[in-house]
Formats: C-alpha cells, structure tokens, sequence
C-alpha cells in the first residue's frame, strides 16, 4: 500500500483523536488494538459510572465546578449533555459524595486524554505504514 | 418492563450515596487506583496477553498503594512531632 499524504496523515491523526474521544477506547479500535480498546473501555466507563453512581448526575456541574468540568468533558461529549441537564442546580450535591464522585468522573476523564493522547501516538508512528498490525 | 428497569437505573444516578467522613470511606480509593493501574497499563503494554497484563496492573496497583501508605504514615508522623 502506497504511504499516506501528509494531509491524509493529519487527517488520520484527527480521526483517531476524535474517535477517542467520542467512545473511550475507539481510537486504538481504529488501530485494530480490539484488546487495548475493549480494556480502556470497560475501565473507564466503569470509573466514570461509579463516580456517577456515587454522587448522582449533579456531580457534572458546568457552572460551579468549570475546572472539574473540562477534566469530566474530556470523557466524552456525552458528558456536556449530562452538563445541559445539571445546570438548572435541580440534581446539586454536596460533601463526600461530591467530592468522591467528582475525583472519579474526573480521573475518568483524564484517563481518557491519556489514551486518546496514546493513540494518537501509535497512528503517528505508523505514519506511512498502511493502517493495522 | 423497560421503562421500570430504566426509571430504576435513572433513580440510582440521580440521588447521591450516603458516605460518612470515617477511615473506611478511604478504602473508596481502591478501585480508582486500579482503574489507573489498568488503563495505565493498556497504554504502555504493546501486546495484551492476560497472564502478563494481571501481573504488571498488580504490580503497579501494589506500589501506588504502598507509597500511599508510606507518605501517608510519613505525614502522620511529622504531625505528630510538630504538634508534640
């Protein structure tokens, strides 16, 4: 297979960030890491579902919480739809359940950069080989 | 049916649990600390074999939690003999 443009290589990079971040995990799919991309899949939806489980869909607050926020987006664009829903305060939280269901939605999210950041990586070092293994 | 298993699954994520300040509501950092182990892990390894996979998450699960126990203690102490 001839090696890819450098339009198409950036344009590939995109894809795969973006992916990555529309389902956690998808990126490596695209990669055809189907056992990196079912792992990071499963663990960070079980994060973020246990932080939301344990401080309800109010710990997703893009008017009190904007830094805790953009760490919580980065899980998917989902989340700024759960953000839609939150921000009339109807669903507020307050105190350990909070804080503990805030600490994991976020650290679901930043898990998340970290992979998509990764697979981003493992498509640029592919560059001008034809795409999977 | 679905509907009631739906409006059931909704309930559970839109009232927050009971958690008290006591030192067992630390133990909550445990599965965060392996969820971190685990993708960690998935990044870093190129090929997934489960045997190899099982040791290395544990063994950086271990490790993230000793050191946290041992800063943990480390402060303790120095608390302690500030405040003594």
């Amino acid at each position: 297979m001839a090696p890819r443009s450098k339009e198409g290589h950036i344009f590939m990079l995109l894809i795969v960030g973006l992916a990555g971040w529309l389902v956690p995990g998808a990126g490596h799919l695209l990669l055809k890491k189907n056992r990196h991309a079912i792992i990071i899949f499963v663990t960070i939806a079980a994060t973020f579902g246990i932080g939301l489980y344990v401080g309800s869909i109010g710990v997703i607050n893009p008017v009190g919480a904007k830094p805790w926020y953009v760490a919580q987006i980065m899980n998917s664009p989902a989340v700024a739809a759960l953000g839609q829903m939150t921000k009339t305060e109807e669903y507020a939280v307050y105190g350990r359940p909070n804080e503990i269901g805030q600490i994991y939605t976020s650290i679901a999210g930043l898990l998340n950069l970290l992979c998509i950041v990764n697979a981003v990586y493992l498509a640029h070092l592919r560059g001008s080989e034809p795409v999977g293994d | 049916m679905p509907s009631i298993v739906a409006a059931f699954v909704t309930a559970n994520f839109t009232i927050p649990q009971r958690i008290g300040v006591n030192p067992q509501s630390m133990l909550l950092l445990l599965p965060l600390v392996a969820s971190i182990a685990i993708v960690y892990k998935a990044t870093k390894l190129p090929k997934i074999t489960a045997g190899h996979f099982l040791k290395e998450v544990v063994i950086l699960f271990g490790s993230i939690v000793v050191f946290m126990a041992v800063t943990a203690l480390v402060l303790c102490v120095l608390a302690w003999v500030i405040t003594e």
